[in-house]
């Protein structure tokens, strides 16, 4: 089956979140992602959830959804033997990512050819460079630095993370956009690039934090929880069997909304128009006991055929039931002897029609299940596999 | 010096909040030519009225000072143009017959109505690139739909993950992490779209619905349920195999530290550091990853008893000394008191007509050896009007005609 990437030979080092989050885009569009793992297995691999709570190297949620359709390849290359290999292995690649210490980062690129190899996208948390870099985090302490946790929480109370790892996939994503960038400008101008993602730069510099908000206005986020009590309604509501999302705060949204839920008066009243801001508690007695009598897939489709953007809060037993979800096949049903069927998500985006098969979710490999025969075509013979093998070098 | 990464492509932007305008961004960072279309007479959602937006303060138009659009649109050039007028069609067939991308930003319909969706657009340029990324995607019974970012957190489980343990949803913030996540997507499926261009010779158009952009970011919530038919609960900081695993008070009202231990040796050199030393003797309870699951509260409480002693920066130091993984927790003040930062020269202090110098947040990368640069700071509406009409063919006279009739135009009305 063609896929868009097929042409692209990619080597990640890392088995970790960002890392294989960076590279599980390229596999599933087409490209070849080799994957050099320890013995262990890695971060990756032993993060939660299991199929029926049987923790195993092989069928962890993340590493069956994010090492798909990948080559898995044991080497210790903390020895010169592994060293060597890798140096021969740099000869398949167009890319590769390193999602490891700087250090180790050092050691890898320096058997790597600075002339004709191929580019390089490190992935680290503070950087290559700087006070910080050695510094270890993990996914909550990364988004700490961000300003994202402080804002989302309230005041006096604990700042908030995001989902468990989702920080991690963020940065690990935001490294597969160079990388590719810097993929496709190597095709071109023949110059061969280093990219480094520092994962508190990616974070802090993308929208959704309050930094430039700050700087310009002076102004902290107000930490008051879900529902903003001045510019309203935004924010999160309880309604008859669970909660909706409203963003109707600012026209035309405002208008539509006191419409749709049988209230235009409400777009003449005084205490509206031009006291909006003191008249928080007024208003919930016209859209309070619209919430409480419907339930939220009426809100959603109710008021958003009059345009209002509203969403309803879906927990994970609604997803696969999402009239949305299923039309559009964005969750694809894995068939798995081993683990038993489950399901992940499809395509991020889709080219040319819905599935037009540039994208593929393929199995996610075994530990080690190709070192053989990578490093056969590499140009090591059954003898000297075995030598690695036996030296543990190679697994 | 600039990254040629992408010098030669040429991208035509037209979206608002937020993914879109970013992912132009990042293209422009690596060296593509790109021309944001922004909306004319009427504002762009990023351009407010009003100075009780995140505008800063001072003279000239509110709607050239807030700060998230300031965020979202540097290194592209700008045409403010009514697509409603048949001088703005005309004008848009010019553009988009030489572009390489066109990113489509508004709900599902709008451009349709405009006259360029694919179907036409496909006839004006067959190898362009053109990417809708609306918020459910074009197709299905959603696809007529709006949201923003935080309608996708509700609808992708991750609002049912976060917040407070014991607290109502209705304490939960509002997030807008796919505006984050969506940016990163748009340009990878964009360079994939110019590869396979590269591979059939012929354009291609795209379908990114931003919900399906962001829900395979949280593969566990979906997979405990169909793997275990459990739904995941909220854990507040916590995590349920890893204690200690928290935010912490420090010495400063509201401020806080993330502290964690993911294993036996980190957890013997925190004990070491909060005077409890004993707690990593083998004889201890809490020297095991099992006894410490059982011991939670007591070990948050010591931790804490800690923490509450230093200020965040200054514990974290002492703590990522002993190699203990430790963070303080960020307020945007506090961006500017990272030594990482502030070394790395990461902040940006750009000029800007409205503005004057104003420091800005830094590149999501760096790449070497022709590193980003912050080439055109974020642009005035209309800034390149007569610049991109010039080069299209466009007389003096005509873009004067055209500013006269406002298919064109560089202010709003307040």
């Amino acid at each position: 089956m063609n896929q868009p990437l097929n042409d692209i030979c990619i080597i990640e080092f890392g088995a970790s979140v960002a890392g294989a989050a960076c590279t599980k885009t390229f596999s599933d569009y087409g490209a070849r992602v080799i994957k050099i793992e320890p013995y262990d297995g890695g971060k990756l691999r032993r993060i939660p959830p299991f199929k029926n709570d049987i923790p195993s190297i092989n069928s962890g949620a993340f590493h069956l959804a994010f090492d798909s359709g990948k080559e898995s390849v044991i080497i210790d290359f903390s020895s010169n033997s592994g060293l060597e290999i890798i140096k021969e292995l740099y000869k398949l690649a167009d890319l590769v990512i390193y999602d490891l210490p700087p250090s180790n980062i050092e050691k890898l690129q320096s058997v790597l050819d600075k002339e004709s190899g191929p580019s390089t996208v490190s992935i680290t948390p503070h950087g290559l460079q700087g006070p910080y870099k050695d510094r270890i985090e993990n996914d909550i302490s990364t988004l700490a630095w961000t300003t994202r946790m402080y804002r989302n929480s309230i005041e006096n109370e604990q700042p908030l993370r995001n989902a468990p790892e989702s920080t991690l996939v963020q940065i690990g994503h935001t490294a597969a956009a160079v990388g590719i960038g810097i993929y496709w400008g190597h095709h071109h101008d023949k110059i061969r690039r280093d990219a480094e993602v520092s994962g508190v730069e990616a974070v802090l510099g993308n929208v959704d934090t309050g930094f430039v908000s700050w700087v310009f206005t002076g102004n902290l986020p107000q930490r008051i929880g879900g529902q903003l009590k001045t510019r309203y309604p935004t924010g999160i509501y309880p309604c008859k069997n669970g909660y909706i999302v409203l963003s109707a705060n600012e026209e035309p949204w405002f208008s539509r909304l006191c419409i749709a839920i049988g209230h235009p008066e409400i777009l003449k009243d005084q205490r509206f128009t031009e006291f909006r801001e003191d008249n928080w508690e007024a208003f919930m007695t016209y859209l309070g006991p619209y919430l409480e009598k419907h339930d939220k897939n009426y809100i959603f489709t109710h008021l958003q055929k009059h345009g209002v953007m509203v969403a309803p809060v879906l927990n994970a037993s609604d997803l696969l039931n999402d009239s949305q979800a299923i039309a559009r096949k964005s969750f694809i049903e894995i068939k798995d002897d081993k683990n038993g069927d489950f399901h992940f998500a499809g395509a991020p985006f889709h080219m040319n029609q819905i599935n037009d098969h540039s994208f593929q979710l393929m199995a996610a490999p075994e530990l080690g299940m190709n070192t053989n025969d990578v490093l056969g075509e590499i140009g090591y013979s059954a003898n000297e596999i075995i030598a690695l093998f036996r030296a543990g070098v190679v697994g | 010096m600039s990254n040629h990464s992408l010098e030669g492509i040429k991208v035509v932007e037209m979206a608002e909040a937020w993914a879109g305008p970013v992912g132009a961004s990042l293209l422009g960072d690596m060296g593509a030519d790109v021309t944001k279309i922004e909306s004319y007479p009427r504002h762009s959602l990023t351009r407010p009225t009003s100075s009780r937006y995140a505008t800063m303060p001072g003279n000239g138009p509110v709607y050239e000072r807030d700060a998230l659009h300031h965020q979202g649109n540097r290194n592209k050039k700008n045409l403010a143009m009514d697509l409603r007028t048949k001088f703005g069609k005309e004008i848009m067939r010019k553009i988009l017959s030489e572009a390489d991308v066109f990113i489509e930003g508004y709900a599902a319909g709008k451009i349709a109505q405009l006259g360029f969706d694919w179907e036409e657009v496909q006839k004006i340029n067959p190898n362009l690139i053109m990417i809708s990324i609306a918020g459910w995607g074009l197709a299905g019974p959603y696809k007529n739909m709006v949201t923003l970012g935080a309608g996708l957190d509700a609808t992708t489980g991750h609002l049912s993950v976060r917040g407070y343990p014991e607290g109502d949803f209705v304490d939960t913030h509002p997030n807008f992490h796919s505006d984050a996540t969506g940016s990163s997507t748009i340009f990878f499926a964009i360079l994939t779209a110019l590869i396979q261009r590269n591979i059939t010779g012929s354009g291609t158009f795209i379908d990114l619905s931003q919900w399906e952009a962001l829900v395979w970011q949280f593969p566990a919530i979906l997979a405990d349920w169909s793997m275990n038919k459990r739904i995941p609960a909220r854990l507040g900081n916590a995590d349920m195999h890893i204690v200690p695993h928290g935010v912490y008070k420090t010495a400063e009202d509201d401020k806080w530290i993330v502290v964690v231990a993911e294993n036996d040796d980190q957890w013997a050199r925190l004990c070491e550091v909060i005077s409890h030393s004993n707690w990593a003797d083998l004889s201890h309870a809490y020297s095991s990853i099992i006894g410490r699951l059982k011991g939670r509260k007591e070990i948050d409480e010591a931790i804490e008893q800690f923490t509450i002693k230093y200020n965040g920066f200054d514990c974290a130091d002492l703590l990522q000394k002993n190699n203990i993984l430790a963070s303080p927790v960020v307020t945007p003040p506090d961006v500017l008191l990272s030594k990482q930062l502030y070394e790395r020269d990461w902040h940006k202090t750009i000029e800007h007509k409205w503005t004057g110098p104003v420091m800005v947040g830094g590149f999501l990368w760096n790449v070497e050896p022709d590193n980003l640069d912050w080439n055109i700071p974020t642009a005035l509406v209309g800034e390149h009007n007569k610049e991109i009409l010039l080069k299209l063919g466009y007389r003096s006279d005509e873009i004067d005609a055209f500013y006269k009739k406002n298919v064109i135009g560089n202010k709003y009305s307040d």
